[in-house]
């Protein structure tokens, strides 16, 4: 299926959304992201880059998605480009206060091998 | 003695056609053959002819036969060698043949079988049976040949009635579905089986709105004609949909239809063309199958045929790979795409018939006095009788200017052919991208509360109206849902946003719905 590809890269699982996340869809794709995590993931990386919209319906299923992971001790890490509306509009609501956004896949990976180094 | 064994006997097939069902009709012939002949059994089978097998259908004193679906080859056993040999046969059953293992267990020692004949045509076998050994004579052959004719009659005009009844309900559900209403899109198309009395056949044509907003169309030829090639283009026109609303790419598309019908037993080859077009974006992607080229009408009216990466067509062999391509679809273009009926004439190559096509859209293309499938149809074909079937689907990208309304069913799949809508229309109103994503995704917002609103009433709608005044634009939401305060999708968050995005938004609503007005100005660029 295209709007929405799993792969694991050093351990990590990237979740790359090809589609818009709305109220339409939001729960299957919450679906796919736990699929995606599994039982032992201790974090999932959602990359947005090649998504247009996501509405109130498609943030609210992100910040559940980050509080399911917060109980976990796992972390959800969003990958939101510079250039992307997406950068405003979650602004806007305040998602950068509660979850971690890179603006490339190459500094989420980046960041999460430091981490795991110290 | 034997005409009043006649007269009782044949009576029931003149006043049974009336009432009684067919499988009843046989069932008290078969009685009363019993009783005239004075055998033990009696039974008809009908040949499926494209198996090549006697069915038992109904049986007295042999009932087992249709219970447990009988089924003799033909020219196989007597039952099989009667209907071959399209002649009355007598046998004994200690020294013949029988493929059909129950005649032997009841313990059956003599059988008389003659043929089901309509105009001359072997449909089936009837056939008698005694406990005891009997010779039957001349008398008992004449005697069962008149009621298996007036059988045959009876079985006949029973299933004419049926395939009748059946090829009515299958025309209304294989029939194209209406041709959808998008602002800024018209389509038009033409639908013509050949032949007199049907009303289906192996072409088709399909238009479909995906959840992501853009457009799939579809024009297909199924090898063969009427019942059967349409029973397959069903099929492949439903597995089409199934894999495009699952979020496949054009070529995986194809690719797994072919799949599918290598794995079915009565395929058939088809050819078709799948096009996606994102109306936003103004791009169109394509697969063609072994079909005839798309045709495309610029906005300057010149044509061009799509003839890049020709794929072999589907259902005939696997192996080998579909690929897409491209092309720019700006406001004006037109799109044709056809079957072979509508251009292919006798004496004609492919080639001159795809020139009378280029030349017929090229004039038809911005007339406004009919459709654009109707001038083209008539510029090709108009009086000429139908040789094959035609299916043409026209269409037309126009442009979105002025006030933008559309009503909508209340459902969340609705959202992203709504946002692609309203981008076209704020980028033909020279919208800024920031301000385009801003409107398109308050309106989204407002559209996806009126939709929560509807509470999964079937056939509800909310309506949704665009206009602009200079740089002002106002959108308008209206719902009928019933207003309650329960916590809209998304937590309230949806106002927060639409507010920090917008100039301003007003929500009124009261017993009748809720009305969610939107202002904002666009900065002066264009």
């Amino acid at each position: 299926m295209s709007r929405l590809e799993i792969e694991q890269i050093d351990g990590v699982p990237i979740a790359r959304v090809y589609e818009d996340i709305d109220a339409a869809n939001a729960a299957v794709v919450r679906q796919q992201l736990d699929e995606a995590l599994g039982p032992d993931a201790l974090s999932l990386v959602v990359d947005l880059s090649a998504t247009r919209y996501v509405d109130s319906a498609g943030i609210d299923m992100l910040l559940r998605l980050n509080d399911r992971l917060d109980h976990r001790r796992a972390k959800l890490i969003l990958v939101i480009p510079e250039a992307s509306q997406l950068k405003r509009l979650i602004a806007i609501v305040g998602l950068p206060e509660a979850i971690t956004i890179h603006s490339s896949l190459e500094n989420a990976l980046r960041e999460k091998a430091k981490s795991q180094a110290r | 003695m034997s005409e009043s064994r006649g007269d009782h006997l044949l009576s029931i097939t003149d006043s049974a056609l009336g009432y009684m069902s067919l499988e009843d009709m046989l069932s008290e012939l078969l009685e009363r053959i019993r009783d005239s002949l004075e055998v033990d059994t009696a039974a008809v089978l009908l040949l499926d002819e494209d198996r090549g097998v006697l069915v038992a259908r109904a049986a007295r004193g042999l009932e087992e036969e249709v219970r447990q679906g009988v089924q003799v080859p033909l020219a196989r056993g007597f039952a099989g060698r009667v209907a071959a040999e399209a002649r009355p046969i007598i046998i004994d059953l200690d020294h013949a043949d029988v493929v059909n293992p129950i005649l032997r267990q009841k313990g059956i020692r003599s059988m008389l079988g003659v043929p089901l004949h309509v105009e001359g045509r072997v449909i089936g076998v009837m056939h008698i049976g005694t406990l005891v050994k009997r010779d039957f004579d001349e008398d008992d052959v004449t005697l069962l040949q008149l009621a298996a004719d007036r059988a045959a009659l009876a079985i006949d005009n029973a299933r004419i009635s049926e395939q009748r009844a059946v090829t009515a309900i299958m025309q209304r559900t294989l029939l194209p579905d209406a041709l959808p209403e998008i602002p800024g899109m018209r389509f038009s198309a033409k639908y013509l089986p050949a032949g007199s009395g049907i009303k289906i056949g192996g072409d088709w044509y399909d238009v479909f709105q995906l959840a992501t907003g853009d457009l799939a169309f579809v024009i297909g030829d199924v090898v063969g004609r009427g019942v059967l090639a349409a029973s397959v283009m069903a099929e492949i026109r439903t597995a089409l949909r199934a894999y495009m609303v699952q979020g496949h790419e054009l070529a995986e598309v194809v690719s797994m239809l072919n799949e599918l019908l290598a794995s079915m037993d009565r395929s058939r080859g088809a050819t078709l063309s799948i096009l996606k077009l994102d109306p936003e974006a103004e791009e169109l992607e394509a697969v063609i199958a072994g079909h005839l080229p798309p045709l495309l009408i610029e906005p300057g009216g010149q044509t061009q045929l799509l003839e890049q990466r020709p794929g072999l067509p589907v259902g005939v062999s696997t192996g080998h790979d579909y690929e897409a391509f491209r092309h720019s679809f700006p406001t004006g273009s037109g799109l044709l795409l056809y079957t072979d009926g509508l251009i292919e004439r006798r004496n004609e190559s492919i080639d001159a018939g795809l020139r009378r096509l280029e030349d017929a859209a090229s004039a038809a293309a911005h007339r406004s006095d009919s459709t654009l499938a109707d001038s083209v149809y008539r510029a090709l074909l108009d009086e000429t009788p139908l040789e094959d079937d035609v299916a043409l689907l026209a269409i037309e990208s126009v442009p979105l200017e002025g006030r933008l309304e559309m009503t909508l069913p209340a459902r969340p799949n609705v959202l992203g052919g709504l946002r692609k809508t309203i981008g076209r229309w704020l980028q033909a109103a020279g919208a800024g991208e920031d301000e385009l994503f801003d409107i398109t995704l308050s309106a989204s917002e407002a559209a996806a509360n009126a939709i929560e609103h509807a509470y999964g009433a079937r056939e509800a709608t909310f309506t949704i109206y665009c206009d602009r005044h200079d740089r002002q634009v106002t959108i308008v939401v209206r719902d009928t849902g019933r207003w309650r305060t329960a916590r809209p999708p998304g937590g309230g968050r949806g106002l927060e946003i639409m507010r920090s995005l917008l100039d301003d938004v007003q929500v009124a609503s009261n017993d009748e719905g809720t009305v969610v007005t939107m202002t904002k100005k666009l900065s002066s660029q264009a």
